[in-house]
């Protein structure tokens, strides 16, 4: 695809009318990722569309592999050099970030619009920058008149993190910090900007448990009181339930589906997602072997025929081996990519598993999805 | 911090006194023909050398030998050379030499530095484009091809093309530029690779991802976090560098005739000078001890994980 310079350009100019919470805010159309390794081309994320809305946190679900990763950093223009946005759209605020190569574009999106938390806080800090200065550098970018004006929006977003003393914190460095706060350092360095959208890439999987709960407690809290939008990618179903309005379920490449969270939980048509649900270590039985999904993902340098998820399957139809599904509308918040919900396909039971989860986990005890 | 550098100074001492006492000894046990030159040795007769090595007094206990030459030392006087400059006070004949070898090698390291920086980040900026081409040959030429080879070609054809003279004249600003751009090259070459280096790793971790993330533009992520970091390991050899400058080259101060340090040491040796010896073991000790400890003083300035006291790091919880 050509990719010209003037309509860089036009892309790059951003609608600044305020959406309205619930509103679409970004929407990933048909996206396309290849990355070049060795030569050898490998389709990362393959037509995957996704949705996030004003202020609502969207969880992206799927094992290693599956793209998530690679699907969230693309909005960001932040995919490693060897890879890159091959087809599909992102619009967001009138404009295509799909069609973004300059850096010049992105600069204006990276931090102020669209900021990232990533996994790891004990690599995610300059080890030998103060906490502060690298809060106050994403905003005397910005958002700050001078050197000044940008230590003093640090020193809020410290304080908003929940740290105490923050001028004492503002001048130590990152390894004077355990790893719960260096998450906190990291969050406040993402939201200094004030972003419209924050991407959690698995902030809290390098966390112990008690540390993940008063991270996730403090993201949800940050959502709520700067009404921002949360794109949250984890394989952690714990997390999801607690975290997501919306959840997608991705697998080689592509969302299979999305819906909101009870939907999600209690309702889910796609037996990727059934198998997902089925793993969750506590709905096991004792004396039973807990379930695991058998065999690996498929190869992603290879073309994939029929629906990637098939030879897993111990479910999979005939026709799952021979054409990729179209989505299916289960409601209009609610859709599956599987040939199960097409009218002609046999009527298939959801697993004992599955049921299982709604016994265990009644309405209610999934806290998104209240939306 | 004072504390400890007050420790290290006096175990910096000590090495430097253990090595020396170590080569001092050693140097005893060599024959004592060397304490004369060719001429009196030949015209002296047995009991004119053990009288004249009575004089010198290396016919005592090697001890009292040392006691002696430390308590010289102290006031300043490293004795005189016997062999390569007879009778000849060192600390003069080092007064001599070392201020050329010094201001070549400043001059080298100046300009291996400044460039050498410059080539790494531009090598590591624009990574596997024609500058990180030309700039991996050019490493692998200066690394690979023997110094002598292009030491040569520069005196004679660089000389030639540019009109400038083969041999150092001090009085002639326009013949010390050959030698300090020899002084510059292989210096270049490794300040160059290893700021590459340590620069391409630094990109690929994940705080240089958090910064572009965070909107910072690659020119700053560059200048403010991947040079700032990988300039640390390489401080630690920045002191060393600089000090040992006086030690000169022994290849480019012999081909352009430059009366400095370079191969003084090696020459002391084999005329058996013992004095020289000693007193040049003495100074290149120290300066190396002396280049080690400042650099560890530069580590802990340029990185605040480096605490040069015992003290522990305290970490807080969340």
């Amino acid at each position: 695809m050509m990719r010209g310079k003037t309509e860089n350009a036009a892309a790059a100019r951003l609608d600044e009318s305020p959406v309205a919470p619930g509103g679409l805010l970004l929407e990933a159309d048909g996206i396309e990722i290849g990355f070049t390794l060795r030569g050898r081309h490998l389709s990362a994320v393959r037509r995957a569309s996704l949705t996030l809305r004003a202020g609502e946190t969207l969880a992206v679900v799927g094992e290693s592999g599956s793209g998530k990763s690679v699907l969230a950093k693309s909005f960001l223009g932040m995919l490693d050099r060897n890879g890159r946005v091959e087809a599909g759209s992102i619009l967001y605020r009138g404009a295509d970030l799909a069609r973004f190569s300059a850096e010049k574009d992105w600069l204006r999106i990276r931090g102020r619009r669209i900021a990232m938390v990533f996994q790891d806080p004990m690599t995610a800090l300059n080890p030998l920058k103060t906490v502060g200065a690298q809060i106050a550098e994403a905003a005397i970018l910005h958002r700050a008149a001078d050197k000044r004006a940008a230590r003093d929006i640090a020193l809020e977003m410290l304080e908003r993190v929940g740290m105490t003393e923050p001028a004492r914190r503002y001048a130590q460095y990152p390894h004077e910090f355990s790893g719960g706060m260096r998450q906190r350092a990291v969050i406040a360095a993402a939201i200094a900007c004030g972003p419209e959208i924050l991407v959690c890439d698995e902030p809290t999987t390098a966390l112990d448990v008690t540390i993940q709960a008063q991270i996730l407690g403090l993201i949800k809290n940050l959502q709520r009181d700067l009404g921002m939008s949360v794109l949250f990618i984890t394989h952690d179903l714990g997390v999801v339930a607690r975290m997501a309005d919306r959840i997608a379920v991705m697998y080689a490449g592509q969302v299979v589906e999305e819906g909101l969270a009870r939907e999600i939980f209690y309702d889910a048509r796609h037996p990727y997602t059934w198998a997902l649900l089925a793993s969750l270590p506590q709905l096991g039985l004792k004396g039973e072997e807990l379930f695991a999904i058998r065999g690996t993902p498929p190869s992603l340098f290879k073309e994939i025929k029929g629906d990637a998820f098939a030879p897993r399957n111990p479910m999979a139809l005939e026709v799952d081996f021979e054409f990729e599904p179209p989505f299916f509308q289960v409601s209009p918040t609610h859709r599956a990519k599987t040939w199960l919900l097409d009218p002609r396909a046999p009527r298939l039971e959801e697993p004992e598993t599955v049921r299982r989860l709604r016994a265990k986990f009644p309405q209610g005890s999934i806290q998104g999805g209240t939306r | 911090m004072l504390r400890y550098m007050l420790k290290r100074f006096a175990q910096s001492i000590l090495t430097v006194a253990l090595v020396v006492l170590a080569v001092f000894m050693l140097l005893r046990l060599m024959p004592t023909s060397g304490y004369f030159s060719r001429e009196d040795y030949v015209t002296m007769d047995e009991a004119a050398r053990t009288a004249y090595l009575r004089t010198l007094g290396v016919l005592d206990d090697p001890f009292t030998q040392f006691g002696r030459f430390a308590s010289a030392l102290a006031g300043g006087d490293l004795g005189r050379s016997i062999t390569v400059y007879p009778r000849t006070p060192i600390t003069e004949i080092l007064a001599e030499k070392i201020p050329y070898s010094l201001w070549f090698g400043v001059a080298g390291i100046s300009v291996s530095m400044a460039l050498g920086l410059l080539l790494g980040v531009m090598m590591a900026r624009y990574k596997d484009g024609p500058t990180d081409w030309l700039g991996t040959a050019y490493v692998v030429v200066v690394r690979a091809v023997p110094s002598l080879i292009y030491l040569f070609l520069i005196q004679t054809a660089a000389s030639r093309l540019l009109g400038l003279p083969m041999i150092f004249y001090a009085d002639d600003v326009s013949s010390w530029i050959l030698p300090a751009a020899s002084m510059a090259l292989p210096g270049l070459a490794w300040y160059a690779i290893w700021l590459r280096r340590f620069m391409v790793d630094e990109e690929n971790k994940d705080y240089i991802k958090f910064a572009v993330a965070k909107g910072v533009p690659r020119g700053k992520v560059m200048t403010g976090h991947v040079l700032r970091n990988a300039i640390v390991p390489l401080v630690q050899y920045f002191p060393t560098q600089v000090l040992l400058t006086i030690t000169g080259s022994l290849i480019i101060e012999s081909i352009y005739s430059i009366p400095g340090m370079g191969g003084l040491l090696v020459y002391a040796i084999r005329q058996h000078d013992n004095t020289l010896v000693q007193a040049l073991v003495l100074i290149y000790s120290a300066l190396v001890v002396a280049g080690v400890f400042l650099g560890d003083v530069l580590m802990a300035l340029v990185d605040p994980r480096i605490k040069l006291s015992s003290a522990p790091v305290e970490r807080e919880a969340a």
